[in-house]
C-alpha cells in the first residue's frame, strides 16, 4: 500500500501527467460535440446508421491520454531531459526504496489501473451532458454495460502502454505505436483487410467492449472493419489476455535486466 | 581576463544575483566559493552565454562569449554534469566538438590521453561513472587547448587521484600564464589550488580578494567562509 | 552574427551532421522506418490484390503507406533536436558553438542532408515492391507520374522532419512534442475531413499530401504539386523561424 502511494504520488509530480489528464478528459467530450453535430440531422431524420456510435466515438479518442498515462509512468524512471541532470535515472532510486521489484510494478500498475478508471469515469461525465445538450431528445442512452466496457478498454489500454513502455524502456516506440492504433487510421484496419487475425489484436478486440453494436443489424457481415466480430466479453476477454501475456513477458525481462542498464 | 561587472539576474520574481563584480586575471587560479543555490553556476552560465542576464555583463577579453570568434580555443569550459548524450560514445562526444570548432581529430586522441579516459572512450557515456563523466567534460574543456578555463565543480565525484591531478593541472595552467576560474564548495581542496577568492553567497559577492587577504585571522578558509557566509545570511534574512 | 566565412558553415555543418550519424537512435528510426515502410507495402499490395485486380492504380498503393511512414520521419525530426537536451548536451553545443540562430539552421540543414536520401530511399522501396508484386494486374502507368510522385513523396517527408524537428525544439522534450504532432497527424486531421473541409487543404499535412498524390479523375486536387510544395514549406519556415526566435531567446 505504501508502495502504491508511493506511485500515485510520483504520477502526479509528472508535468507531462497534466497533458494526460487535459486529453483524457476533454477530447472525448470535444470528439463527441463535433460528431454529434455532425451527424445531427441525419439523427433527426432518423436515418443515421451509427446513432448508438455517437459520443461513444468520443471515448474511442480519449484513450490516447491514458496512452500518455501508462508510458509516462514508466519512461520518466529511465529517461530525464533536463539541462541539469547527468545522467540521473529515477529507477534505480525507486527500485532501492521497495521491497522488490515485483512489488514496484504491482503498486505502478495498481496507480495507473486507478488514475485510468477515475479518467474515464470523468470522461463520460462531460461527454453525457455534452451530446444532449447538442441532441436534445434524440441523445442516445448510455447503457451501463457498455460503459463499464469503456472503462475496461481506457484501463487495459493505460496498461499495454505501460507494459511495452518497460520493454523498450524508452516512451517513443509505445507512444507512436498505441497512438497512431487509437486513431482512425490505425494499423489493425489495414490488417483486417488481409487477415481475420487482426480482430484479435488489442485495441480492435477492445473496441468491441462498447462500439459496433448496430452495424450487424444494418448490413450483412462483409468483413469490414467495422462489423461486429465478438461480443463484448469475448473482446474483453482477448484484450485482456493481451495485457497479461505483455506483462508477464516485461515483468520477467525488467526481472532479469539490471536497474540502470 | 574575465570581468564580471554589476550582473543581475532575475528568474521569475525570485532575484537569483543581485549585482555582482568580479575579475578572474591571468595567471592566477581564482575560487568561486559559495553554498549551494548561492548563484555560482548562475554566473557561470551567464559568463558562458547559456543564460542571459537581466543587467550587467560578463566579459572575455573584453567580449561576451557569444560574440568570440573562436570559442573553443579561447575558453575552455566544464559545467556540472556530463554535457553529453548518454547514447553518444565519449569518443564521438569530443570527435563533433572537435569538428565544430575546426581541430584536427588528432587532438582528440590527445585530451582523452592527458584526462585518462582512453580506455573508455569507446564506452556509451550512459555507462560512465559520475568521475569519468568529470573527466570526459574536463577532455572537452580542454580540447582547444585555451588560455581561459572555467570549472564548475571539477572535483566532484573524482578519486583522490583525479582530485590530485587536477589540482597540479591547474596549478601548471596557471603558472604558463593561463586564467583559471572555478566554482566549489569543497574548501579544504580549494585553499590547496587556488590564489583569488570570490565568495558568493545569496546572489551577492561577500568576500573578493587573494586566498591570504581571505583567510585574514581565520585558522583556514573554511573557518574565514563560515564566518563570512552564515553573518552575511544574517544580515539579509 | 559574426561569422560568415565559408570554413565556419561546413564545420559546423559536418560537426552537425557527426552528431545526428553517431547518435544510435538516429540510425534505428531510418532503419526501423524503412522495414516498416516494406512491411505496409506488402500489407496493401495484397489487400489492393484481393480487392478487384486493376481497380486501383499501383502508384495509389505503392504510396499509400505514406500516412504511416510519416511517423517515422516525424520521430526522426524530434529525437534530432530533443538529443540535445539529453543529458545536458545543449551546454557543450552552445559553449562550442555560441551563435545560437545559426547553430540551429545548421542542425536544420544536417537534418535535410540526412533525411532527403532516406526519405527517397524510403518512398522509392515502397513503390518499387508494388511494382514489381503487381506487374501482371496493375493498369497503364507512367514513368513520369512516378517519378513525380516519388520526388513530392521525399519532399513531402523532408519538410514534415524538418516541421517536427522545429517542434521539438519549441517544445524541447520527446514525450510532448511527440504527443502534440502525432495526435495532430494521426487523430486531429483525419477528424477535421468532416468539419473543416475546406481549411483542411491549408493544412500542413493536408497540403503535403498533394504534392505526391497524382491527380486522377474523381477526385480533384485543391492544389497543385507545386501550390502544394509553396504551403508546407510556408508552414516548415514559420516553425522553424518560431524555433530559432525562442532558441535565441530562452535561457539554455
Amino acid at each position: 500500500m505504501r508502495a502504491f502511494n508511493a506511485e500515485l504520488s510520483k504520477l502526479f509530480s509528472l508535468p507531462g501527467i497534466w497533458l494526460a489528464f487535459l486529453i483524457g478528459v476533454f477530447a472525448p467530450a470535444v470528439v463527441a460535440a463535433l460528431d454529434s453535430l455532425a451527424q445531427k440531422e441525419e439523427i433527426i431524420a432518423g436515418v443515421s446508421t451509427r446513432l448508438s456510435e455517437v459520443g461513444y466515438i468520443g471515448l474511442g479518442f480519449g484513450v490516447q491520454g491514458v496512452i500518455i498515462l501508462g508510458v509516462l509512468a514508466v519512461s520518466s524512471e529511465y529517461l530525464t531531459e533536463s539541462s541539469e541532470s547527468g545522467g540521473g535515472q529515477q529507477i534505480t532510486t525507486s527500485l532501492t526504496v521497495v521491497k522488490s521489484r515485483f512489488h514496484f510494478l504491482l503498486a505502478k500498475a495498481g496507480a495507473v489501473t486507478v488514475i485510468s478508471i477515475l479518467l474515464c469515469i470523468v470522461a463520460m461525465m462531460t461527454i453525457v451532458p455534452t451530446t444532449h445538450l447538442i441532441l436534445g431528445e434524440y441523445a442516445p442512452a448510455f447503457e451501463w454495460t457498455r460503459l463499464i466496457g469503456a472503462v475496461c478498454y481506457w484501463t487495459f489500454t493505460a496498461l499495454l502502454a505501460l507494459g511495452m513502455t518497460l520493454l523498450t524502456k524508452n516512451g517513443i516506440i509505445p507512444l507512436a505505436v498505441l497512438m497512431i492504433n487509437s486513431s482512425v487510421v490505425s494499423f489493425s484496419v489495414l490488417l483486417s483487410k488481409i487477415t481475420k487475425l487482426a480482430f484479435y489484436l488489442p485495441d480492435r478486440a477492445g473496441l468491441e467492449m462498447f462500439m459496433f453494436t448496430s452495424d450487424k443489424f444494418h448490413t450483412p457481415s462483409t468483413g469490414s472493419f467495422f462489423d461486429r466480430f465478438h461480443t463484448p466479453f469475448t473482446g474483453g476477454l482477448v484484450m485482456f489476455a493481451w495485457v497479461v501475456v505483455i506483462f508477464i513477458v516485461a515483468a520477467i525481462v525488467f526481472h532479469r535486466r539490471d536497474a540502470a542498464s | 581576463m574575465l570581468t564580471i561587472n554589476n550582473l543581475v539576474k532575475h528568474r521569475g520574481n525570485q532575484e537569483i544575483l543581485s549585482g555582482i563584480s568580479f575579475k578572474a586575471r591571468p595567471g592566477r587560479v581564482t575560487g568561486f566559493l559559495g553554498p549551494n543555490g548561492a548563484g555560482k553556476s548562475s554566473t557561470l552560465r551567464i559568463l558562458l552565454g547559456l543564460d542571459r542576464a537581466t543587467s550587467g555583463s560578463a566579459l572575455i577579453n573584453g567580449k561576451p562569449f557569444t560574440e568570440l570568434h573562436n570559442p573553443l580555443t579561447t575558453v575552455g569550459a566544464a559545467l556540472d554534469g556530463f554535457g553529453a548524450h548518454r547514447m553518444r560514445t565519449g569518443r564521438a562526444h569530443l570527435r563533433w566538438i572537435a569538428r565544430a570548432a575546426g581541430l584536427p581529430q588528432s587532438r582528440v586522441e590527445e585530451v582523452l590521453e592527458i584526462v585518462g579516459l582512453t580506455n573508455a572512450a569507446g564506452k556509451r557515456v550512459g555507462s560512465y561513472s559520475l568521475g569519468m563523466g568529470k573527466r570526459l567534460g574536463m577532455a572537452a574543456a580542454l580540447l582547444g587547448d585555451p588560455e581561459i578555463l572555467v570549472l564548475d565543480e571539477p572535483v566532484n565525484g573524482l578519486d583522490p587521484q583525479g582530485i590530485r591531478w587536477i589540482r597540479t593541472f591547474l596549478r601548471e595552467r596557471a603558472a604558463s600564464g593561463n586564467t583559471v576560474l572555478l566554482s566549489s564548495h569543497l574548501m579544504g581542496e580549494l585553499a590547496e589550488t587556488v590564489d583569488d577568492v570570490v565568495i558568493i553567497n545569496h546572489g551577492k559577492i561577500v568576500a573578493d580578494g587573494t586566498l591570504e587577504e581571505i583567510i585574514g585571522n581565520h585558522s583556514t578558509l573554511e573557518e574565514a567562509f563560515f564566518d563570512l557566509t552564515s553573518e552575511h545570511a544574517g544580515d539579509v534574512v | 552574427m559574426r561569422v560568415s566565412s565559408c570554413r565556419k558553415i561546413t564545420q559546423i555543418l559536418r560537426a552537425e551532421l557527426d552528431k545526428l550519424v553517431t547518435l544510435p537512435w538516429i540510425c534505428l528510426t531510418i532503419m526501423g522506418t524503412f522495414i516498416l515502410n516494406l512491411f505496409l507495402a506488402a500489407t496493401f499490395t495484397s489487400a489492393g490484390l484481393q480487392a478487384a485486380a486493376g481497380t486501383q492504380s499501383m502508384l495509389n498503393i505503392g504510396l499509400a503507406s505514406m500516412r504511416y511512414l510519416q511517423a517515422g520521419f516525424i520521430i526522426l525530426g524530434i529525437l534530432a533536436t530533443c538529443s540535445e537536451y539529453t543529458g545536458g548536451q545543449i551546454r557543450t553545443t552552445l559553449t562550442t558553438i555560441p551563435w545560437r540562430g545559426f547553430q540551429l539552421s545548421m542542425k536544420y540543414l544536417a537534418l535535410a542532408v540526412i533525411t532527403l536520401p532516406a526519405a527517397f530511399i524510403i518512398a522509392a522501396s515502397g513503390i518499387l515492391y508494388t511494382f514489381i508484386m503487381m506487374r501482371d494486374t496493375a493498369v497503364g502507368f507512367e514513368i513520369d507520374t512516378i517519378i513525380e510522385a516519388l520526388v513530392g513523396a521525399t519532399g513531402y517527408l523532408t519538410l514534415t522532419t524538418l516541421l517536427s524537428a522545429a517542434m521539438g525544439a519549441l517544445f524541447r522534450r520527446t514525450t510532448p512534442a511527440l504527443v502534440v504532432l502525432l495526435g495532430y497527424y494521426f487523430v486531429v486531421s483525419p477528424l477535421t475531413i468532416d468539419f473543416l473541409p475546406k481549411f483542411r487543404s491549408y493544412f500542413p499535412d493536408t497540403a503535403g499530401s498533394y504534392m505526391y498524390i497524382p491527380p486522377s479523375a474523381d477526385e480533384i486536387n485543391v492544389l497543385t504539386p507545386i501550390q502544394a510544395t509553396g504551403v508546407l514549406m510556408l508552414w516548415t519556415l514559420i516553425f522553424i523561424t518560431a524555433a530559432i526566435v525562442f532558441y535565441r531567446r530562452r535561457d539554455a
